[in-house]
């Protein structure tokens, strides 16, 4: 039987050999303050995750990306996380909510710890089951990179270069 | 524009970068990728082999029923608002995608990674039409760039140097690079892509997966660059090979439990990707290409290439695709598979030149993620290309003599004379004969020809006395001597004789042998094969004796490739089963029926040795492969380890004669990874690549001696006869 706590670590561990980073926090207000702490400009917040937090900056309605693309901190929500793969599942039916965890730089993705899934099976079945949800739905696993040039691993290519899966207990 | 074959063979070979390139890309690829592997087994608690195969098996159910698989998909997809059409040849694709831009007024394209879209050359064909593509994943941009195309299925960009990259990229975007900051060019496609997400009225992708439950894709990226460009325009084009059909999100899974840890050593990529349908207020239109796949499925040899997923796996350990690159060993799909589906996507002509170049050695069939049985796939091709007249003219004369004893004995009498002439020369060292010879063949010399042959040796010296008496004790063994084996290593010929007759057997060495046909075969040449064969048969046949053979590929000759020349004639079949029932490998017969005891050949003053397994027998886990097993076991002493000894020698049959640079490339990884061992003498199993290690090694002076492991093993039996 895995427990909830195993299941944490073995999610932290496989998220790190994706090189991303995963932090711990009790509740919104955390979460926003370390958000805050990391660059002077302001996180830009997806809807999705405006919802929970009440507070940031919402993608611009009129010119969504440009108030976007290349902020220093973005946050978004992940439906489940993968303990065994260190993935986060995003549904993101908006474009706007994909612009936010595509463009900005550092990404934080919050996760609640309930809804960790032990293997992507979990997660699979999830989706076949959300007809809905598997209209524009992505498994995130750390930062974006590319080997393109000489095979030198590169992290942050044309999405975030920092992934923090913010999971809340 | 692709150039013609032997342009690009030259160029390739010409650069003095892509080797050494390649060689690290494919060593660090297997490394990361065993590790996964074995990870990835000790999770499920299954082999890869069970894995692969569960999955091939979905893979072949679904494309036996693949039409209510479209169906099903259709009905789900138009479902939830997305545009399934079927098409059957490239122009139609191209003239699709080009009908809904111009009816959208859409001249901009921005394009994530898609080999269908490669394949039906969609870029030129737009830009012919007013409509520009832009592909955004950023090895595909660069090779955009610099008007060229993929050069791996994975890696597209793979053969460019970071000097390259800087110069082109400096160019495009009015400023200069430092080749040595890789990440400052990498972060120069977020800002050179971006405008043109923006304009552009279409995104285009392909799919890795499309899952007819949902009527989904699934797509599996790592820069992002596909998610902006099916988010951004109004317009999403989906191209994708009928083959990508799977039934379930199951399946998917299962699928991605294969693709990146064989593509690119990950356990999963950055982003896996499900779309369903069109997006609000805009339009998804999901291609379906046929262009010769349905003509794949009918012929019963080449099915199962269908379920190939596009990882690259196979190019990752080929030994040829490591000296010339993608860009000359396939067409526009590169690696083992590019040798097989070219000529059902594009023409025969594009798919006979790199067919030369596959050695056959086995590799890309051990890593396939799904199991295609690539190499017997590879020779079918071959025999496709050589029966329209494809084959060089050379190599049908040489078989055709090979084929012919009167022809071949007198070359080989002929050629022993001159050898004792250059031997009273004093132009013999080492065996080999020291001619100037242009630079392109030099890398191997030529084996002066002694003037007695195998079996000669045999018939002239009394029998061994029995060391230990085997199972087959007390029985006589017909010693199928090779021809080349014959001719060439007679010593090791007689050798293999002496072994046998220490188990208490006696050898009868049948009268006029030949080729069994294996290089015809290799050659896709059909008819001089089955010639060739059919005598060896007829030759073989007038005892009902066990036979011994020291060469390996002949075993698998009999026993693979016969079968398939005969299956239409009942009776020749009969008779080649029944002696490939009878035929042992050497090695295996020493193991087996005529079984020496542990330790009987320990000697004093054991030198160090390492063993090169003839890569053929070992990629398909032939007991006989295992002859550092078999030589530790009788001499009591230890193999040196040696770096990759599954990777093919470069000996390759014919090719090393058709592209000696690949010879010469393949054989000097290996020599490396012969002098890195430290060795006295490397032992091998296989005639033909016992010849050839050993012309390398006396070519560049290398300070190792090469020897079967008869040769070795026989040296070390008692000399009371
Ligand atoms: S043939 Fe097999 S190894 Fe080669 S690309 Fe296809 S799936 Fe991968």
């Amino acid at each position: 039987m895995i427990t909830a706590s195993d299941r944490g670590t073995q999610f932290a561990e496989a998220l790190h050999a994706a090189q991303g980073e995963i932090a711990w926090f009790d509740s919104w207000d955390e979460l926003w303050d370390f958000a805050d702490s990391l660059s002077d400009d302001v996180p830009v917040v997806s809807p999705a995750a405006h919802q929970f937090l009440q507070r940031g900056d919402l993608p611009d309605a009129i010119e969504p990306l440009r108030s976007i693309a290349d902020r220093a901190v973005g946050i978004t929500v992940a439906t489940l996380g993968v303990a065994e793969t260190g993935s986060l599942l995003l549904v993101e039916r908006a474009p706007i909510d994909r612009a936010v965890s595509l463009l900005t730089r550092h990404l934080i993705v919050a996760v609640g710890e309930d809804d960790l899934v032990d293997e992507l099976t979990d997660g699979f079945r999830w989706l076949a089951e959300q007809p809905r949800a598997a209209a524009y739905a992505t498994f995130v696993t750390g930062p974006s990179r590319t080997a393109d040039i000489e095979r030198s691993l590169t992290i942050g290519v044309q999405g975030p270069s920092r992934l923090t899966a913010a999971v809340l207990t | 524009m692709i150039t013609d074959f032997k342009q690009r063979y030259e160029h390739a070979v010409a650069d003095p970068d892509l080797r050494p390139r390649l060689l690290a890309f494919q060593r660090s690829w297997r490394e990361s990728r065993d590790a996964q592997v074995s990870r990835l087994e000790q999770r499920t608690e299954r082999s890869f082999d069970e894995l692969r195969r569960d999955f091939a098996s979905v893979k072949d159910a679904t494309l036996e029923r693949i039409d209510d698989y479209i169906a099903e998909f259709r009905a789900n997809a138009e479902a939830t608002g997305a545009v399934v059409i079927e098409l059957s040849t490239a122009e139609d694709a191209v003239e699709y995608i080009a009908g809904v831009c111009k009816a959208r007024g859409i001249d901009l394209v921005v394009k994530s990674k898609s080999m269908v879209s490669e394949e039906i050359e969609l870029n030129d064909e737009l830009a012919e039409r007013g409509i520009t593509a832009i592909e955004t994943d950023l090895g595909e941009w660069l090779l955009q760039l610099a008007e060229q195309r993929p050069s791996h299925l994975v890696m597209p960009a793979i053969h460019q140097k970071r000097q390259y990259v800087a110069e082109i990229l400096g160019e495009e975007l009015g400023r200069e690079f430092d080749p040595d900051d890789i990440p400052a060019m990498v972060a120069s496609a977020r800002q050179g892509l971006r405008r043109h997400y923006l304009a552009a009225g279409a995104g285009l992708t392909g799919a890795n997966a499309l899952v007819a439950e949902t009527g989904s894709i699934m797509v599996v990226t790592n820069e992002g660059n596909m998610r902006l460009a099916t988010s951004l325009p109004d317009v999403h084009f989906v191209t994708a090979g009928i083959e990508k059909l799977i039934p379930t999100w199951s399946d998917a899974e299962r699928q991605l439990q294969l693709l990146p840890r064989s593509a690119t050593a990950q356990t999963l990529s950055t982003y896996t990707t499900c779309i369903t349908g069109a997006q609000p207020g805009k339009e998804m239109h999901i291609i379906l290409l046929d262009n010769g796949r349905r003509e794949m499925r009918e012929d019963s040899a080449i099915g199962a290439a269908l379920r190939c997923i596009r990882c690259g796996a196979c190019a990752n350990v080929c030994p040829p695709y490591q000296i010339v690159g993608g860009h000359t060993f396939g067409h526009i799909y590169t690696g083992a598979i590019g040798l097989v589906n070219t000529s059902f996507h594009h023409d025969i002509e594009d798919a006979a030149g790199p067919q030369g170049l596959c050695v056959s050695c086995g590799a890309c069939e051990t890593v396939c993620p799904v199991a295609i049985p690539l190499p017997r796939q590879i020779l079918s091709i071959r025999r496709k290309a050589t029966e329209s007249g494809h084959a060089p003219r050379w190599e049908r004369w040489l078989l055709r003599a090979w084929s012919m004893p009167q022809v071949f004995r007198a070359v080989m009498k002929l050629g022993s004379v001159a050898s004792s002439v250059a031997r009273a020369l004093g132009l013999v060292r080492r065996d080999h004969i020291r001619l100037p010879l242009p630079r392109r063949l030099s890398w191997r010399s030529i084996p002066a020809i002694p003037a007695q042959t195998g079996s000669r040796l045999i018939a002239k010296r009394t029998p061994q006395p029995t060391l230990a008496p085997s199972p087959a004790a007390g029985s006589t063994v017909d010693l199928f001597a090779q021809c080349l084996a014959d001719r060439l290593m007679p010593v090791t010929v007689d050798a293999s004789a002496l072994l046998i007759e220490a188990g208490g057997a006696s050898v009868n060495v049948p009268s006029d042998q030949q080729c069994c046909g294996l290089p015809a075969f290799d050659a896709g040449d059909w008819e001089t094969a089955r010639r060739m064969a059919r005598a060896t048969i007829a030759v073989l046949s007038r005892t009902d004796h066990q036979i011994v053979t020291p060469a390996t590929s002949c075993v698998i000759s009999m026993r693979d490739h016969w079968p398939q020349l005969f299956r239409d004639e009942p009776e020749t079949l009969a008779r080649a089963d029944a002696i490939a029932d009878r035929v042992h490998d050497l090695a295996a017969w020493l193991d087996g029926p005529g079984r020496l005891p542990d330790g009987c050949l320990e000697r004093e003053g054991a030198s160090s040795w390492t063993a090169h397994r003839f890569c053929q027998s070992s990629n398909r886990g032939e007991p006989g492969a295992r002859i550092a097993l078999l030589v530790e076991r009788l001499t009591g002493e230890t193999a040196a380890p040696l770096e990759e000894p599954e990777v093919c020698c470069g000996f390759g049959g014919l090719t090393s004669i058709a592209a000696p640079e690949v010879g010469e490339g393949i054989l000097d990884r290996k020599l490396d990874c012969v002098a890195a061992s430290g060795c006295e003498t490397l032992l091998t199993n296989n005639p033909g690549c016992a010849l050839h290690l050993r012309a390398g090694a006396v070519a560049r002076g290398a300070a190792h001696d090469t020897l079967h492991y008869a040769d070795y093993l026989a040296a070390r039996l008692p000399d009371d006869s």
